[in-house]
Formats: structure tokens, sequence, C-alpha cells
């Protein structure tokens, strides 16, 4: 079981299916899954429309310890119809943030001295295009019902959205990311809302090329994402060096980690409009002219450069302002 | 009896052509983009033989644009003979009449409108040819009149630097311009000097600035992260069963995601069997992306290029050990060279392939689509004119069992000649039939041949999921066959398979399965790749390859 | 809403049976061309079960033959196995089913 974790720590995290992300993120032998195949709780809407079915509806959810922390995971896998979010999915996810919420709870009701090693976390692995239109109204449904689950944690139990999986994390699922404490990222990770191929659709090849995958990274990537402050760290792509980040993070107090979140007050709102108003005013016509008004004198060179070369030369535009 | 003869009626004509266009020339060569049709329709005549370079890769799509705006009432009726009408504009010409006949090699994209061209008669075809074969006949009997060719950049006497993609244009200028012909090229510049003299200037008789660069097809880039297990396992079996076995030096790979799967585990599985330096020191290659990881891990001593690719450049440039740079210091490919390179002096051919028949042949020819091959047939043969040894083809030669039919005891070498094919390729398509596609295709599309890429009699080796099968090695037809149903897998082929029969075949060493060569399948999978990713094949090249937009994932 | 997801189910006994001992084992991910298998102990008098969810019709008899190759290849007896298709070809599907138990293992 060891050397098992131990090979997977080395993998990459964009290669990594949901289960072995799941797995190698926490400690070693300590995941044990929830619904997972064995119960076999697959779509009951997909048999119906003559589509496959995956015995966990496409995403590991269950808990594990980092430390002494209690973490209780979902792992989005995007290879099964995109990591789309229907019923089973969706209820997955936001029981799983129920659970580590009302974990919390239980925990300081019966100990409210708990130190803050002990008190649990979320982490959710995103691997995602949002909705499952086959079952739209029900993944939808889901999609706010796990909002409605991170409200409740607020003050409670930190939420860590990963992202660095082959789809990204698009569509309503971009929203709950940006709803989350921290985001951690690689540079492989894509966060939207619309994703690429519906801007192309709706506004035209000109406005949009999605075929142009540099474009489509320099504007939802992990790379434009870290300038831009919407990823608080960017790592490298192996589940080692997700795991790391996700430590160091859970090291912190919880007062720490909100003070990370883009959200959860007026100032950071506001902050945030101010933001979007700077980038308004230097009437961007590429993601690039917005990195150069955080203050990268050559943008150009910041897309190919290696990843730690980047990360010591890199302005943040939430450093400048 | 001596007849009289004009004997320089080309050459009148072609001044006479030349003065039309005459007007539209200034400042030595060069025409103004706007005039381009002018002087198109100056020097094209009914019926006249045209070459609109292009291949698989660069295109002279500026030119392509003007002739097609032409004059139908002028100019039509003409006879293509190019490499390659892999853009729409090609098949237009035929749409609206400017065109009429076409001998070439390569339809890619194109290839179901041609089919659909030839059905309804507005294309008459004479034949799909590989590309030695068309620069052949160029010389021969298929000399083009005018050939509307594309360089990087021009000056006014007409010198051109076609660098990096340099490809087939010395071919077609050579034999249009040595009989009179008439040569515009499309530039992505005019300058004062060009980076190096390509072409010299006196064979060129037109230089045109085109507004945008010549199209460029990044054919030869395979994402590693589209490679399957199966691929995996299939480019371990291909390393251990036949580059090893037979110490496959010099070679050619094909297009496509087996081979580059071969060439990203090199650098691991190759290196764990001791191999490096023993196998793939010496290509006729494009430019290959995938092939950074080994050249890097310094596998490869020499690499030779029928065009350019796509982001490469710079990479080869700073590899000047490996590819072939002239004295300013940038790489030239040679289509006609690369294939020459590839047909006498490789030992092996690998590809990938779509259909192989029972008895052996196989095409990557559908039903309703004229694609053609472009340049696998020339690699995917036996050079029968090869007399040179080395131990790769010594050893294949005398495993040729049924050679002495032909030789008596007189040995002689062959080349190997592997296809890679899964049993099924995707949605459960067989890839090995009782027939193939290319008999109805030549039905539909009224070819006097069946489109076959290779024959089974140059085939060698069968390489699937399931194993290799040793073709050369069979006694007879029947053996062949045999041979092939024990790699079929479970398509209707191989499902005819006797298992007694197989396992006679494998005990005789004609079918090799990953077990019978000592492979793990357990570790046949994308972990052994040395890059998974586009930016992985940056990383390896120190950020000299810049790939195109389309590939990026960061 | 005529279609339906098509369910194929049969029996297979190995040549050389070896007990499959895991309670239960499950791989794979159902993407495009692909599947998950669930293998499980039971006692079945030395046969395997199979059961099969897929999109795809018509190859109910290719199915078998992959299975029956895998269980006189493997041995692998009382054990039932589920999968999940989506499309994968036999290729696939061997490569699959082998990964499945070498995880046991």
């Amino acid at each position: 079981m060891s050397s098992k974790w131990e090979n997977i720590q080395k993998r990459s995290f964009l290669e990594s299916e949901a289960r072995t992300r799941a797995l190698g993120l926490v400690d070693p032998g300590t995941f044990t899954e929830l619904a997972g195949p064995r119960h076999r709780i697959s779509s009951p809407h997909l048999p119906l429309l003559g589509e496959a079915v995956e015995f966990d509806d496409g995403i590991v959810t269950g808990v594990g310890l980092i430390g002494k922390k209690p973490v209780f995971v979902a792992s989005q896998e995007g290879r099964f119809i995109g990591g789309a979010v229907g019923e089973v999915h969706g209820a997955k996810l936001a029981n799983i943030v129920r659970m580590a919420r009302k974990a919390y709870d239980e925990m300081l009701a019966s100990n409210p001295d708990l130190p803050e090693e002990k008190r649990p976390a979320v982490i959710i692995s995103f691997d995602t295009g949002g909705v499952r239109l086959h079952e739209a109204n029900a993944g939808l449904l889901a999609h706010a019902e796990v909002m409605d689950q991170f409200q409740d944690c607020k003050g409670k139990v930190p939420i860590i959205a990963l992202i660095g999986s082959r789809v990204g994390c698009f569509g309503g699922m971009g929203f709950v990311a940006a709803a989350s404490d921290v985001i951690i990222m690689s540079q492989f990770g894509r966060l939207g809302l619309t994703g690429p191929e519906v801007i192309e659709e709706e506004m035209g090849k000109d406005e949009f090329d999605a075929s142009d995958r540099a474009l489509v990274y320099r504007t939802t990537g992990g790379r434009h994402k870290y300038i831009m402050g919407d990823c608080n760290v960017l790592v490298a792509d192996s589940i080692a060096a997700f795991r790391g980040a996700l430590q160091e993070v859970l090291g912190k107090l919880y007062a720490e980690i909100a003070e990370m979140s883009c959200i959860g007050s007026l100032e950071k709102i506001q902050y945030q409009l101010k933001l979007v108003d700077l980038c308004v005013e230097t009437a961007p016509k590429d993601a690039k002219d917005v990195w150069k008004s955080a203050g990268n004198e050559n943008p150009d060179d910041l897309t190919d450069m290696p990843l730690d070369e980047f990360l010591t030369t890199v302005k943040r535009l939430t450093d400048r302002y | 009896m001596k007849t009289k003869k004009k004997w320089d009626t080309r050459k009148t004509d072609y001044l006479e052509r030349m003065s039309g266009a005459e007007p539209y020339i200034n400042n030595g060569k060069v025409v103004a983009a706007e005039d381009t049709i002018n002087v198109l329709e100056a020097v094209i005549r009914l019926f006249d033989r045209v070459n609109i370079e292009g291949n698989n890769q660069k295109q002279a799509n500026f030119l392509a644009e003007a002739l097609i705006k032409c004059d139908t009432q002028r100019i039509h009726d003409l006879y293509m003979v190019q490499s390659a009408v892999p853009l729409p504009v090609h098949l237009d010409m035929f749409e609206v009449g400017i065109a009429k006949k076409l001998d070439f090699a390569y339809g890619g994209p194109m290839g179901g409108r041609v089919a659909e061209a030839i059905k309804n008669g507005k294309l008459e075809l004479g034949a799909i040819h590989t590309y030695l074969e068309l620069f052949a006949r160029y010389f021969i009997d298929l000399t083009p009149r005018v050939s509307l060719i594309c360089a990087y950049e021009g000056d006014a006497d007409g010198n051109l630097y076609t660098g990096f993609n340099t490809e087939d244009t010395p071919a077609i200028v050579e034999a249009t311009k040595f009989s009179q012909g008439i040569v515009i090229a499309q530039v992505n510049k005019l300058v004062d000097k060009v980076t190096r003299v390509d072409i010299p200037g006196e064979w060129v008789d037109m230089v045109i600035e085109s507004p945008k660069p010549f199209f460029l097809e990044p054919l030869f880039t395979r994402d590693p992260a589209n490679i399957t297990d199966t691929q995996v396992l299939m480019a371990m079996m291909a390393i251990k069963g036949i580059y090893g076995e037979y110490g496959v030096k010099r070679l050619n790979h094909g297009i496509g995601f087996n081979t580059a799967a071969i060439e990203l585990i090199l650098p691991t599985y190759g290196e764990e069997l001791g191999l490096k330096g023993k196998i793939c020191t010496e290509f006729a290659l494009n430019p290959h992306p995938t092939m950074i990881p080994a050249i890097e891990s310094g596998w490869v001593e020499s690499i030779h290029s029928f065009g350019g690719e796509l982001g490469m450049q710079k990479y080869c440039e700073a590899r000047g050990d490996v590819f072939f740079l002239g004295p300013d210091g940038t790489m030239r490919s040679n289509r006609a060279f690369s294939q020459t390179a590839g047909h006498y002096a490789c030992d092996m051919f690998i590809g990938g392939t779509l259909q192989i028949d029972k008895y052996g042949n196989s095409s990557t020819a559908t039903a309703t689509r004229v694609a053609g091959f472009g340049g696998a047939p020339n690699m995917g043969c036996d050079a029968k004119g090869r007399r040179h040894p080395s131990d790769a083809w010594l050893k294949c030669g005398a495993e040729f069992t049924s050679q002495s039919e032909y030789l008596g005891p007189m040995p002689r070498g062959k080349r190997l000649v592997v296809q890679m094919l899964e049993s099924f390729g995707e949605k459960m398509v067989p890839g090995f039939v009782d027939e193939l596609d290319a008999w109805q295709l030549a039905k539909n599309a009224n070819l006097a041949l069946p489109p076959v890429m290779i024959y089974a009699d140059d085939l060698t080796h069968i390489l699937t999921e399931e194993g290799i099968a040793f073709m050369h090695k069979c006694r007879n037809l029947e053996e062949r066959m045999a041979a092939i149903r024990g790699v079929a897998g479970f398509t209707e082929v191989g499902l005819a398979a006797k298992s007694t029969e197989t396992k006679a075949l494998r005990d005789k060493g004609i079918i090799k399965t990953p077990e019978d060569l000592g492979i793990d399948r357990q570790r046949a999978n994308r972990s052994l790749l040395a890059a998974k990713s586009v930016r992985e094949l940056v990383d390896w090249s120190d950020g000299l390859y810049d790939p195109p937009a389309r590939f990026r994932n960061w | 809403m005529s279609k339906q997801l098509h369910e194929i189910t049969f029996e297979l006994k190995a040549q050389n049976p070896t007990d499959f001992v895991e309670d239960f084992a499950h791989f794979g991910v159902v993407g495009s061309g692909d599947m998950e298998v669930i293998i499980e102990q039971k006692n079945l008098d030395g046969a395997v079960k199979v059961k099969i969810v897929t999109p795809v019709t018509g190859y109910d008899e290719v199915w078998r033959r992959v299975l029956e190759r895998f269980v006189n290849d493997t041995g692998v007896a009382n054990a039932s196995l589920e999968i999940n298709d989506n499309n994968a070809t036999p290729v696939v599907v061997s490569l699959r089913l082998r990964q499945a138990l070498s995880e046991v293992d």
C-alpha cells in the first residue's frame, strides 16, 4: 500500500484519474471511499438515453487524513462525460461538504478546545465542464446545494480547490471553485465560466478561437489565473506538488486561510471590483496586455519559461494593486 | 530521313508568353500582388500542364487563390501536375473548370472531394503517385509548363530562400525551368539580399510578395497527451522485437501516434534495454517534435528531412550536428533527396496504416476518399536497386524464406517494412479485413488500380497489440495468411485463426507475442513516455521548440 | 426514449481454474472508448459470471470471445465481473481486464 502511495506521488496530476488523485493527496493508507464503486450508485438518467454509466457517477468522495486533520475529499473524473455534474455526482459532492461541516459541528460541540490542526477541511479536485446536460435540472440544483454547503462552512471549515486536470473547471463549477477559500492550480489547469467552445459559438471565431489553445490557456490557464490573483498557489504538475501546497495551506489557522479567499467580505468584493476596473482601464486586447499592466515588462516570455523561473519573475496584479 | 523541324519552339513559346507579362514586371523580376491575376492570364494557356506547389506541409496558396480568379474564358481545362491537393481551392479549380486533369500524390483532407469530382466528371484523374514517382515524371512525361511556387524570401533578381521548408521546390523548378517553362514564386518577404540562395534567380521568372505568409500544416506534430497505453505496448514490442532484434540503425518513421510512441520511449525503455547507440542512429525523417527527447538524450546522430515542421525551426538550427544546416545556419529540407535517402539508404520503414487485408496488403484508402499516400510507399518497399549491405538488411534477407525460389543460393538483403495496426480502431472499426476498401474506392472513382499503400510482397512485419507476425519468414501465401490471422485479434479475420496453427507459428518464431518477447504488459502505460505533453517537449528542448498555438496546453 | 443501455450476461469456465481470492476489486474509467470493471469473489462452482452494460449493440459474440480468452489465459475462477463500457475496443477491453487483475496481485 505504502509503495503504491509513494508511486502515486511522482505521477503527473494532469494524467491521474480521480481515484488516484484522492488517494495520493491524503496521507498514505488513510483514504476511505464513501459511496464508491462498491455501492454502484450510478446515474438513473443516463441509461434511459442509452448513455454509458459509471459505478461512481464520475466522482470519488471519501475521507482521509493530512497530518492530524480529517479531510473530506471530492475528486472529479473528467474522462467520464467531461466530469459533468449530474444528480448522483452532484449529491455526492454536496454531501461530502455537508459531512465535513457536520463533523466540525459535532467535534467542536464535544470539545470546544479542539486544536485547529485537528479540525476538518474540504478539498475538491475539479475536473469538470459543469452541469451534465443529460440531467440538467438535477445537475443545476446540485450546483446550488453545493454553494449552500459552502456558505454553511464559512467560519468553520476551509474549502480548498485543486485544478490541474484535463478538463479544467468550467461552467457552474467555475463559480463553485471561485467560492472556495483557496485555489491551487498547475499551469495545465484551466478555470473559467463559459467554456472556450461555447464562447466561440456565441461570439464567433474572430472574438475567440477555441482551437487556438495558446489563447485558451492564456485566458483561462494556471499561469494567467496566478497573475490575476484568482489562483493562490501555482504548483508543478505532480500529485506530490499539489499535496505539498495543500499541506502548507492546511497548516495555517482558519482565519489565515479565509483571508486568502477572493470573496467573503465587503472589502474583498470592493477590491475585486477595483481589479476589474483596472483591467477595463487598460482596454486589453489580449491577456498579455493585462500581464503587462501588472508590471511584467515582457509578457511574451511568461508563457514558455520554465515554471520555477516564472514563479520567481512574474509580477501579479494583486501585488501591484 | 532527317526532317526539317524547328528545334526551339519551347523557347519561342516561352518568350511569347513572357512578353504578355512584361508590362507587370518591374524592378527586375518583381510583380505586385495585385497584378498576379494579370500575369497568370498572360502566361498560362488552355490545356497547359501547371504545377501549384504544395505537399502535405507547405502550400503556394496565394497563387492558387489567384489562379482560380482568372478568366475561365481564357484559362480552362488545365492539366494539374502537383504533389498534393489538400486545400479547398485545389478542388474548386476543377469545379469551376479552370482545371480538368490531375496527376498527384496526396489528397489529404480533400480526398473525399477528389472522389466526388471524379465521379461527377469534373476531374479526370491520371494516377495517384508517390512523391518520388511524381517528381520522376516531371522529368519524363509530366513536365510542367508553368509552375507556381512559394518561398520565405525572394529578391529582385529572382533568388529565393526556401530554407527550412525547401521541400519540393528544387525538383519542381528544375523540371520546369530547364524545359523552358515559366516559374512564378510567391514569397513571404521581398528582400534586398536573401538569407541563402536556395533557388538561383536565373531559374525564376517572377517574384510576388504575398499579402500573407504561405500556408503551413504541422502535419508531423503528434501531441504525446493522446498516446494510449496500447500504443505504448506496441512501441515496446517494436523496440524489443524488431529494432533490437535486427539492430536497425538507419530508418524512417511514418506519421502517427504509433511511431510517436516509439520515439518517446527510446530514452526510457530503449535505454533500459541497452540499445542506445545500437539502434536509431540515422533517420530520413521530418523534424518530429516527439523526437526531441531521444535527440536530447544522445540517441540520434543524423536526421535528413523531407520538409520542415512548424515550430521546430529554432530547435533544428541549434542542433547542427544532427540536422542539415546551410552555411547561413538555417536548415534545408529537400523532399526529393530525403525520399531517395529513405528509399535507398534506410534499413527500415515503420508506420501505421488503417487496413490490412487477409493477404497482407495495406492501405489508408477508404471507399469514398482518394487520399493518396504521399511518400509512404517510397519508404515502405524494398529498394530493388540497393546493393550495399548492412547488418539489419542482411539479417532480414537471410530470413526471407522464399527468396531462394528466385535467386537460388545467391544471398541478398531485404529491407524491413513494418506496418503497425491495432486489430480494432475507434468505434470498433476492424483493422484486418477480407477485402480492402481500396477495391470499393477503385470502383467508385474509376481508378485503374485499388490504391495500395504497401503491397504484401514488400511487407516484412505486421505489429499488432497481439504480437508481431514475421511475414517474410513464411514459406508461402497460405502460411502468411495464417500468420496474419494469428495477430488479427478479435476481428473476423482473427477469429478464423486456429489455435493449433497459431501455436505452431509461435514455435517457428513467425509469430511473437509480448510474452514470447519477454515484455511485461503491466509496464505498458503512459508513464514510460519520456514526455507526456507538448509542454514537456518544450522543456526537453530548452525552450527552443515553439509549438503552434493549437498544441499548447499551458 | 427508445434507446436503452444494452446488457449482456453469460457464464464462463476456465480450463485451468485458479480461485479469485480478493473480496472486491475495481479498475478503470468509463471514458470514451474505455471501460471499468468490478471483480468480486463469488462461490460459483468454479465459474465466472460476466455482466456487461454498454451503449453498443451487435457485439455480444465478440464480448464472449474476449472474456473467454481472458478467463482461459488467466485461469480466473469463482468470480463475478461487472463491466461498464463506453465503446471500448477488444484491444482496450483485454488490456483493462489484465490491468484490473494485476492491480489485485
